[in-house]
């Protein structure tokens, strides 16, 4: 090693900062693109295997997939107004942004706050899937807290506004094996055909405590429990109470079981 | 003891990770899927490559009074760079991977070489010794997460071995076997099983325990 001088240790730390960064910006500059791809790839599929658009258990094109996700009729809804539309546009509204936005979003009351989510956006993205000039499903957005994590997930509801379709929740950080059983689709599968409300409107859907007894008169509103994960199980319950109840959906879909949505005339989402 | 080869000394007689016991944190966090500790060894390695080398080949211009500021900038670049290769060309498992591929740049691993071999060492045994402690450093990472991935959930890489008790199977899942502390055990054994093939690496009391006095002293 040479002799020792401040403007050489100076010029030495300079030259590896700028060659450094020069080449990790370049790779993050480069790689955006595909990684933005990505994003949408991911997004696309986990919302469109909710709609019953995907052909059963077969892979997917990418671009076959985006098409598709292009042609949903997605909705900005205003959750306050109960309104299926706002002054949003689908494709650029950014949802999570808006929930920690404070001009679009609303601080829950601590009572009311079953979630765990301290504020939430006024507007959501949702899709809904026509077929044959009819509703079939809609696609909401949910989220809660767990036990160590956020669950976001989107949950399918078939046309009579109370039967779920299915249900993915695709990012969380629950305990491994435990908690993390949230995202296997073995359970998610579970879901489907359960009932949110039952007939007077009141929400009796949730996890269960242990396996659901088949043929009881719960069974319709239940999934199994989560084995050995029982905060991770009642954060989900406590969510589509939230998401469901009053304060979420509940207003919404009240309105749009009284009056069914039209299928608009010049929208995208009416594939042939 | 015959003259260390820098490619096949870390793999057992040096491990990094049995011997020195570095790079712990990502062999807890990442190894209940065997395929994220694939793709967290090769990270690794790639970034151990490209650290040596680069270090190495500028060894000789670095003042030392900032020599770790060069190294660690360049570790930082060569980790942020894979991040974002994983990031557009792995999405999954960069998603399962978390922020343990970012957390490279802490491994002491990566900046242990750079300090004890590509500082002293030519190009060549300085690539030779980063393939050798990555594989040495693989190597412990696919052993745990083997026995891991196959005693938590039945399966290997994802693929279902034993059918799993929860789906109607046979095979209880271990779920101490998922959570980070089992690593633990797991490399202790490892270590333990080591030591005994190779006595050489055990340590030296640190003092000697105080014998215990006779029983009618007490």
């Amino acid at each position: 090693m040479r002799k020792e001088s401040p403007l050489r240790a100076l010029l030495t730390v300079l030259v590896t900062a700028i060659v450094c960064s020069s080449i990790v910006s370049a790779s993050v500059v480069l790689l955006r693109p595909i990684q933005l791809n990505n994003q949408l790839l991911e997004r696309s599929g986990n919302i469109l295997q909710l709609t019953g658009l995907l052909p059963a258990g077969g892979r997917v094109e990418d671009e076959v997939l985006l098409d598709l996700f292009r042609s949903l009729d997605a909705r900005v809804i205003d959750i306050d107004e109960a309104s299926l539309d706002s002054e949003f546009d689908p494709h650029t509204f950014d949802g999570r942004g808006a929930a920690a936005d404070p001009e679009l979003s609303v601080p829950i009351p601590p009572g009311d706050d079953l979630a765990g989510l301290g504020r939430r956006s006024r507007y959501k993205t949702v899709y809904l899937v026509w077929r044959d000039g009819a509703l079939s499903r809609v696609v909401l957005p949910i989220r809660g807290a767990g036990m160590w994590s956020m669950l976001y997930g989107y949950i399918s509801l078939e046309a009579d506004f109370n039967t779920i379709a299915g249900v993915v929740f695709y990012e969380q950080a629950e305990t491994p094996g435990l908690g993390d059983q949230v995202a296997s689709p073995h359970w998610q599968e579970k879901w489907i055909g359960k009932k949110l409300y039952d007939a007077t409107g009141e929400i009796l859907f949730h996890v269960a405590e242990g396996p659901v007894t088949e043929g009881s008169p719960a069974a319709d509103y239940q999934v199994d429990a989560l084995t050995g994960a029982t905060v991770t199980a009642n954060a989900v319950t406590a969510l589509l109470q939230y998401w469901f109840g009053p304060n979420g959906y509940g207003p919404l879909l009240r309105a749009m079981r009284e009056q069914p949505p039209q299928q608009p005339e010049s929208r995208p989402g009416q594939e042939v | 003891m015959t003259v260390k080869h820098p490619l096949t000394a870390p793999l057992i007689k040096e491990n990094p990770v049995t011997l020195s016991v570095l790079g712990i944190c990502s062999a807890l966090a990442i190894t209940n899927s065997l395929t994220s500790s694939l793709i967290m060894s090769v990270a690794l390695t790639t970034v151990l490559v490209v650290s040596n080398v680069t270090i190495s080949l500028v060894r000789n211009l670095l003042p030392p009074s900032v020599r770790l500021i060069v190294q660690i900038t360049v570790i930082a670049s060569a980790v942020t760079v894979i991040d974002q290769f994983l990031k557009a060309y792995l999405p999954e498992a960069a998603s399962r991977l978390t922020v343990y591929v970012a957390l490279i740049i802490t491994n002491c691993i990566v900046l242990g070489r750079a300090e004890a071999c590509a500082m002293k060492e030519n190009v060549g045994t300085s690539i030779l010794d980063a393939l050798g402690n990555g594989f040495g450093y693989s190597l412990i990472l696919i052993i745990v997460a083997f026995t891991r991935e196959l005693l938590g959930r039945g399966s290997l890489m994802g693929y279902q071995i034993f059918e799993p008790a929860s789906q109607g199977g046979w095979f209880p899942e271990n779920a101490l076997v998922m959570l980070a502390p089992s690593a633990f055990f797991i490399i202790g054994v490892l270590v333990w099983a080591i030591r005994v093939w190779i006595p050489e690496q055990c340590e030296k009391p640190d003092f000697e325990p105080m014998p215990l006095p006779k029983r009618e002293e007490r």
